[in-house]
């Protein structure tokens, strides 16, 4: 007892200033990152907050003579429809590439979880449109799809029947050739996830189905799909706050148009700054929109913490 | 005898599905590429020109190495030479990747080993990559412009740096995690400070996790859009932008040019994903996914 006693007193002093230690570590690594952090974040997000209650345009001179106005702008925002349109524009938008891509990837991916002959240079073909810069993307779906381009010739040739949508002109379907191109541009990226978690999905539970004479069909939705849930819900999480935050194949493409049919909370915002120069609009907005990502990030980073627990108990499961 | 044929119809089928898609995938990177050998007349030809007849290197002549001048032609609007982008490009991807990775990897450790960071803040760091840029973008722009940082290199590579951090820190994490402790402790034990651990034993096992996260992160910096578009005005253009600037203005369609430099910007992406692909999916779940 007494011997414990003489031990502990020499250990606990190493055990603080091991902690000690640790703790002059973790200040010397953090404190730069949070004051350069803090250098770029706080002003910005001031600046941000003083735009949206001060009138001010481009022919002022200073910011300081911006007029206070409250929370007009706001108002205007939240009544102006082409903010609710761009709002509802941006969630459709996000939601069906992310089903497509999701859709895609996951078949895909469940096609090719086991060897075969092929599998490399289909893996590698695969990936290549996440590997193509979006506004390359944008471009070269433009070469590719005007009204007498080779996708709607091509179309046409192989059905033998007059295919000629105007993809890029036509305000009613825009959004969705944009969104042809963002699941094109991202079903790599579902298709990575979903076969990196069927590769680690433990083998016994499917033989165990196999003996037991399960259906392929029930074997799937019964066992694979529910082990699958974790990588599925982050494949869905990530894809959808990326969709939100997609500008450059919309912009670069049809900036908006034809009309507003093309236009997403991204391109809203960037047109009233850049382009009608109403910078404290665009700042309101944007102040909107970031409070509207905030609580959707909120909700992803819950979903994802769950997740991430059951994926580092498969790979804990499976690494050792 | 049927169990067998049944599984050849479903083999048959999977290779129809896959090689289905395989064309899907390629066949706007062929088209990228056969439109930038094409000669002007069958850019936008009626019936569209599937293979260049005869193939030309004008369109690569003329953008990357500016055989044509500006002026004459009008539809490019660029104030710099392509060439310049891209190496204005792989000066300031490369360098906010480097710093990223090496900052990222030093907390990285931190937190698995000593969790200087709880996990709520560890997800809150991802926030930083998870709210859109566009929100932020326009005082940024203003801050930039009121500090001096409007279209410097260092203006980017600093913004492109925090935007990557939270990449660099999950990825390289995810990789430090699977190492053991014993090598590190065994090392301390023999009287190395923490910081020679941390860069002689433990970054130099995970030496092909740091390249890994490296050029995934390279990646995604080299194709970056909004904020070279907003940051950058005429002097350190990026290579997207520098592409954007093709966009005929006057002339319309220039699609030869833009194919030739779509070709030049995304062949090197192409070669850096297809050097890291049995990653990619580590690194864009976070290092939450491995393989």
């Amino acid at each position: 007892m007494a011997l414990m006693a003489a031990n502990a007193a020499p250990a606990s002093t190493r055990e603080l200033s091991r902690r000690r230690a640790v703790r002059r570590f973790k200040w010397s690594i953090l404190a730069p990152l949070i004051a350069l952090i803090a250098l770029v974040l706080l002003p910005v997000l001031f600046l941000q907050l003083y735009f949206s209650f001060h009138q001010w345009t481009v022919y002022l001179g200073s910011w300081s003579e911006a007029e206070f106005v409250g929370l007009d702008l706001f108002t205007e925002v939240l009544t102006d429809p082409r903010f609710g349109w761009a709002v509802v524009r941006s969630l459709a938008f996000a939601t069906g590439s992310t089903i497509g891509c999701f859709v895609f990837g996951f078949a895909l991916a469940y096609l090719m979880h086991k060897p075969f002959r092929g599998q490399a240079v289909y893996y590698a073909i695969f990936i290549l449109p996440m590997l193509t810069v979006p506004v390359v993307v944008a471009y070269t779906g433009e070469m590719l799809l005007y009204q007498s381009g080779p996708i709607n010739d091509l179309v046409t040739r192989l059905s033998g029947i007059e295919f000629k949508p105007a993809w890029l002109t036509n305000p009613n379907i825009a959004l969705p050739t944009v969104m042809l191109l963002e699941i094109w541009n991202w079903t790599p990226f579902s298709f990575i996830i979903m076969l990196a978690g069927l590769a680690a999905v433990p083998r016994e539970p499917l033989e165990a189905a196999e003996i037991l004479g399960a259906s392929r069909w029930r074997i799937f939705w019964e066992v694979q799909l529910p082990l699958l849930r974790p990588v599925i819900f982050l494949a869905l999480v990530l894809r959808f706050l990326e969709a939100m935050a997609e500008f450059p194949k919309t912009w670069a493409l049809l900036q908006g148009g034809p009309g507003t049919a093309t236009e997403t909370l991204p391109i809203y915002i960037f047109l009233t700054t850049w382009q009608y120069f109403e910078v404290s609009k665009g700042a309101a907005m944007s102040y909107i929109v970031m409070l509207l990502m905030i609580v959707i990030v909120l909700v992803a980073i819950r979903l994802l913490r769950r997740e991430k627990r059951a994926l580092d108990a498969m790979y804990g499961g499976g690494a050792t | 005898m049927t169990k067998s044929r049944r599984r050849r119809v479903s083999t048959a089928i999977r290779y129809a599905v896959l090689t289905l898609w395989a064309i899907i995938a390629f066949f706007p990177i062929y088209w990228m590429v056969a439109t930038s050998f094409k000669p002007d007349t069958q850019w936008f030809a009626w019936p569209p020109v599937y293979f260049p007849e005869p193939p030309t290197l004008d369109n690569y002549r003329n953008v990357w190495f500016g055989a044509e001048q500006y002026a004459a032609t009008q539809y490019a609007i660029s104030s710099q030479k392509p060439l310049i982008s891209l190496g204005n490009s792989a000066i300031i991807a490369t360098t906010s990747t480097l710093l990223a990775v090496l900052f990222g990897s030093v907390i990285a450790y931190g937190v698995s080993r000593h969790r200087i960071l709880s996990e709520t803040r560890m997800f809150q760091l991802l926030m930083l990559r998870m709210i859109p840029p566009i929100v932020v973008v326009a005082p940024l722009s203003l801050y930039y412009a009121a500090v001096g940082l409007t279209d410097t290199f260092a203006g980017l590579i600093l913004i492109y740096f925090l935007t990557s951090l939270p990449y660099a820190v999950w990825m390289t994490k995810s990789f430090i995690d699977e190492v053991p402790r014993e090598i590190e402790q065994a090392a301390q034990i023999l009287g190395a400070s923490r910081w020679r651990t941390i860069f002689e034993i433990v970054l130099p096992l995970i030496r092909s996790g740091l390249v890994a996260t490296f050029l995934f992160i390279l990646i995604l910096t080299w194709s970056e859009y909004l904020l070279a578009l907003i940051i950058t005005k005429t002097q350190v253009t990026t290579v997207p932008i520098e592409l954007s600037k093709y966009q005929g203005s006057t002339e319309g369609r220039v699609y030869g040019r833009q194919a030739a430099l779509s070709v030049g910007i995304t062949i090197p992406l192409m070669i850096v994903g297809l050097i890291i692909r049995k990653h990619l999916a580590r690194g864009f779940s976070f290092g939450m996914v491995r393989r």
